[in-house]
């Protein structure tokens, strides 16, 4: 419209000067003009901008009040009659999935022990696979495993019982945010009629925004000289929150406004007030913003919403005016403060009465030193599920409410990891270790990939930085059984025995240097047989062997196994000076342990709508390597590696005899210590060494298989499996004469060889022991015939 | 109630009009014809079955159930289940790999088998199995003289000793 009449004007631009130059229009009708002009400005510019905010205002409100967030579960508990388990163990998984030990276990969700028996009643759940039914069931712990296991009403034997899996989190896998949602008749009635009381009287009345607020505001900021009062209802603040920003203009305030009037056009009063009781911010955590007064009960107070005391509920209501300035961890005077004037106003509106005042001002903020951090006890786990969760899935799938995902942890394996790190580096500080050091440790399932357990920092829950899989760290001789394993691929040139140098060598690097590696004990020891120097891992042995395979080879095999980052293809990576996560190095072993069934590690093994319909499930899939009877030598060696080499003092730590398979690893100066070790059904990886990388005094054997040996104490054992596969086998041979020799003869010790590398020597002792039977095969002849 | 007893009907209903699509018997399906009856027909007195424990007896019978019934998803899945309680079971990874077979997932199929051969008995019915198994995968993903060898090594699953014993 208004152009419209821009354009008549130019072109009748002549008798329209003439015109005012001849007629000036009276005042009124200049007015009415300019108001006409603002009216069809407000029209055309202020209605679809109001329908704009409409929109923004409402995505914002729908999404969020009706999320649900996802709940994330451990692995459900297997339970069946053989089934290694301690009693310890059983008990973890029972706390983990809540379950509550009363008498008789009469309710679902309950539990009773007498001494090794256990009284199970199990809760109805809906897994992966369908909906169960409660169960109640009595098993018997025998030797750490389940002796019996039958159902209490009729004894019936059963078969398989899965315990309904602990809850380890809720969580939005979109966002990076933490929240315990809290439906309005689970808050506390203080909290209501007290958040109303300090923020927003007139929040039953008003529309949105609430003028006479306004007007009080503006008296109390004049008198005051400075902003000490805001104005802005309970439903201007939410609106606030959705569009967090510092920007302080009135255009924000303006939209502020219109946004609060229209939700309250929308939806009714209990339904802004839940909203807001969810989403208002009251503090931070690291990367993690603490929404709603749900998180921050548990934040501040480690306790529900429902179980605060109003001491506890006047702070939080304080804080929402500014919860940085009032933040009672950093600023407790500030806050003690705040939280005393909310108090009396709760007092001077009739909420409290003067004697319950004053009884709650005696208290001290009462607030936790260390916050559980997230809502999950299990953070760095969590992480590897939100990062699996967002490469494997659509986010329109995962932006979908209240799905229910289903993941890999072992609670009670979890407990172990943690305590093992925990304890362990408290014990190194002991034994005169630095006080800094830090630590990671992976548990996975040897045949699935499985993550059982996953520690990234000393302290239990700390959501911080996540060591297993975000520090990246030279893992040393931890690289050499590759190298090894490339060798025996090469059957021509190498087995077992095969004798190699272990000398000096010095290398021309790339800008000119000269690279001499030496050995740990800063010796050379000769000729010895490659396992030997495998075993008690010389540097100067692996580099012959190393150049001998190539480096570029080796870069390719650590991509076959799973690991697809850039390696520098110099001579110092056959020494490990290659960085790797611990997840990445539990990927590398996984697929040694399964004997060269190489399968991604996962941490999700299927995601449910709340219709109960699969989002997609992560099936098993194998993916052998080839060369698998190299794998199976290799794995033969590196259990020697605990029996003789490195890693002997192993079996003491763990105060058993178990075959298990290891390795050790020590960065240059001593930075990184790693150990990895698998026995038949688990593989796990242990780092330790500071965060700033400075040297930490630390080897492979004195620091992190101590803990990697923590957490396997708690574990059942299963010794490896050195069952060849097709196309290897176990011979007798002496390993000095590299030659085949008879099982009573001296030095005779059994070791696996492809077939067709075996040596082609015997000893005298064997062939004697032929002719013998040469001989006796004669007379057994002749005396067939007499 | 009324409404109860209608509803009941028309699931009956359903359940028969479902049925008149079900899937062709096992009996009837290429890993029948060419694993499973050919390799119990080899082994003839060569038995050797690990021994299984009560839950995996359970869920391998459902998923035997789950197999019939033509719900492949839900058979691997209860296997897999199974494969978390005795991942080194051989017959358990057999009975994977048929069902990788008839879910026409051959390179899975080939692994799985592969797999229980590498860890198995080496020997019988199981044996023949999974040399059929993999003679049948290798021809659909046209290895046709890796074929032919696995048919070959299926044959020598009933020598006394085999090779690598």
């Amino acid at each position: 419209m208004a152009s419209k009449v821009k354009n008549t004007k130019s072109v009748r631009r002549k008798p329209a000067r003439k015109k005012t130059v001849n007629k000036k229009p009276g005042l009124l009708r200049r007015l009415f003009r300019v108001l006409l002009l603002l009216l069809g400005l407000v029209i055309g510019l202020g209605v679809p901008w109001v329908i704009w905010l409409d929109i923004q205002v409402r995505d914002e409100f729908e999404g969020r009040l009706w999320d649900v967030p996802s709940r994330v579960y451990a692995r459900p508990l297997s339970i069946y009659t053989g089934k290694p388990i301690s009693k310890n163990s059983l008990l973890l998984e029972l706390k983990a999935a809540g379950y509550r030990q009363t008498a008789q276990a009469v309710e679902p969700g309950s539990y009773a022990v007498h001494g090794n028996d256990f009284d199970i009643n199990r809760r109805a759940f809906m897994f992966d696979d369908g909906m169960q039914p409660t169960t109640h069931f009595r098993l018997q712990l025998s030797n750490d495993a389940i002796a019996t296991l039958n159902s209490v009403p009729g004894s019936v034997d059963l078969g398989l019982v899965r315990l309904d899996p602990a809850e380890i989190a809720s969580i939005y896998p979109l966002h990076d945010e933490d929240r315990t949602l809290v439906a309005l008749q689970d808050v506390p009635e203080l909290l209501l009629t007290g958040l109303q009381a300090v923020e927003d009287r007139q929040f039953k009345h008003h529309h949105g925004v609430a003028l006479r607020s306004i007007a009080r505001a503006l008296v109390a900021n004049v008198k005051a000289g400075r902003a000490v009062q805001g104005g802005s209802t309970l439903t201007q603040q939410l609106v606030k929150n959705y569009f967090l920003s510092s920007e302080r203009t009135l255009v924000r305030k303006a939209n502020e406004a219109v946004m609060a009037v229209l939700l309250e056009w929308h939806y009714d009063k209990a339904q802004i007030l839940e909203a807001y009781i969810n989403e208002i911010y009251l503090g931070q955590q690291g990367r993690h913003a603490i929404h709603g007064f749900g998180r921050a009960s548990e934040f501040y107070f480690n306790r529900p919403l429902q179980d605060i005391e109003p001491q506890q509920i006047a702070l939080l209501v304080g804080m929402v005016r500014g919860a940085s300035l009032y933040n009672p961890r950093r600023n407790p005077q500030r806050a003690l403060q705040r939280r005393d004037q909310v108090l009396d106003i709760f007092g001077s509106t009739g909420l409290m009465t003067g004697h319950q005042i004053n009884t709650a001002k005696s208290y001290p903020l009462g607030v936790i030193n260390k916050p559980r951090s997230g809502a999950s006890v299990y953070p760095a786990f969590l992480d590897l599920v939100r990062r699996q969760l967002k490469r494997d899935y659509r986010a329109s799938d995962l932006g979908s409410e209240g799905l229910k995902i289903f993941t890999t942890l072992a609670p009670s394996e979890q407990e172990y990891a943690q305590q093992a790190v925990s304890m362990g580096l408290d014990d190194l500080q002991q034994r005169g270790l630095p006080a800094d050091l830090q630590a990671a440790l992976v548990l996975a399932d040897v045949a699935s990939g499985e993550v059982r357990a996953l520690v990234g920092d000393r302290v239990a829950g700390r959501n911080g930085f996540n060591r297993a899989l975000d520090a990246r760290r030279q893992i040393g001789s931890v690289i050499k059984p590759l190298v090894y394993l490339l060798a025996l691929e090469h059957v021509d040139d190498y087995n077992l025995i095969t004798r190699i140098k272990d000398e000096p060598v010095s290398l021309r690097q790339a800008d000119g240097s000269l690279w001499s590696p030496a050995n740990y004990d800063h010796k050379s020891h000769g000729e010895l047989p490659l396992m030997d120097a495998l075993i008690r891992s010389y540097n100067q042995a692996t580099v012959k062997v190393g150049l001998n395979v190539g480096v570029a080879n080796l870069i390719r095999k650590i991509k076959q196994l799973g690991v697809d980052v850039d390696i520098p293809a110099v001579p110092a990576t056959l020494l490990g000076a290659v960085e790797l996560t611990p997840v990445e190095v539990t990927q590398i072993y996984q697929s040694l342990a399964a004997g060269g069934y190489s399968v991604p590690l996962r941490s999700v093994t299927a995601v449910l709508t709340p219709e109960g319909d699969l989002l997609s499930r992560y099936p098993l899939r194998l993916r052998p390597l080839e060369h698998r009877e190299a794998v199976a030598l290799l794995n033969f060696a590196l259990t020697q590696v605990v029996e003789q080499g490195t890693a002997r003092n192993l079996h003491g730590l763990l105060g058993n005899n178990t075959l298990i398979a290891g390795k050790t690893g020590t960065s240059n100066e001593r930075r990184d210590s790693w150990f990895v070790g698998y026995t038949r059904e688990r593989v796990a990886v242990s780092w330790v060494g500071r965060d700033d990388n400075r040297p930490a005094a630390v080897t492979g054997g004195n620091a992190a298989m101590r803990i990697w040996a923590g957490l396997f104490q708690h574990l059942p054992f299963d010794a490896v499996d050195l069952r060849m596969p097709d196309g290897a086998n176990f011979v007798w041979v002496d390993k000095q004469q590299q030659a085949l020799t008879g099982p009573t003869c001296p030095r005779a010790v059994q070791i696996p060889f492809i077939e067709g590398t075996e040596p082609k020597a015997t000893t005298k002792c064997l062939e004697k022991q032929l002719d013998k039977n040469r001989k006796s095969l004669w007379r057994k002849w002749f005396e067939d015939k007499d | 109630m009324k409404t109860k007893t209608s509803g009941l009907w028309l699931l009956i209903l359903l359940l028969v009009a479902c049925s008149t699509q079900s899937p062709a018997p096992v009996e009837d399906r290429e890993v029948n014809a060419r694993v499973r009856a050919p390799a119990n027909e080899d082994s003839a007195g060569v038995q050797v079955y690990s021994l299984q424990n009560p839950a995996v007896k359970q869920l391998t019978a459902l998923a035997g159930g789950a197999e019939r019934a033509g719900d492949l998803d839900q058979a691997s899945d209860y296997l897999e289940r199974a494969l978390r309680i005795q991942p080194r079971d051989p017959q358990l990874l057999q009975h994977m790999a048929e069902i990788k077979l008839q879910k026409e997932d051959y390179q899975q199929a080939l692994n799985f088998a592969v797999r229980s051969y590498d860890i198995g008995p080496r020997v019988g019915e199981i044996c023949s199995r999974n040399w059929r198994t993999i003679s049948v995968a290798r021809e659909h993903l046209k290895d046709f003289n890796g074929s032919n060898d696995a048919e070959a090594r299926a044959s020598q699953c009933m020598n006394t000793r085999p090779k690598g014993l």
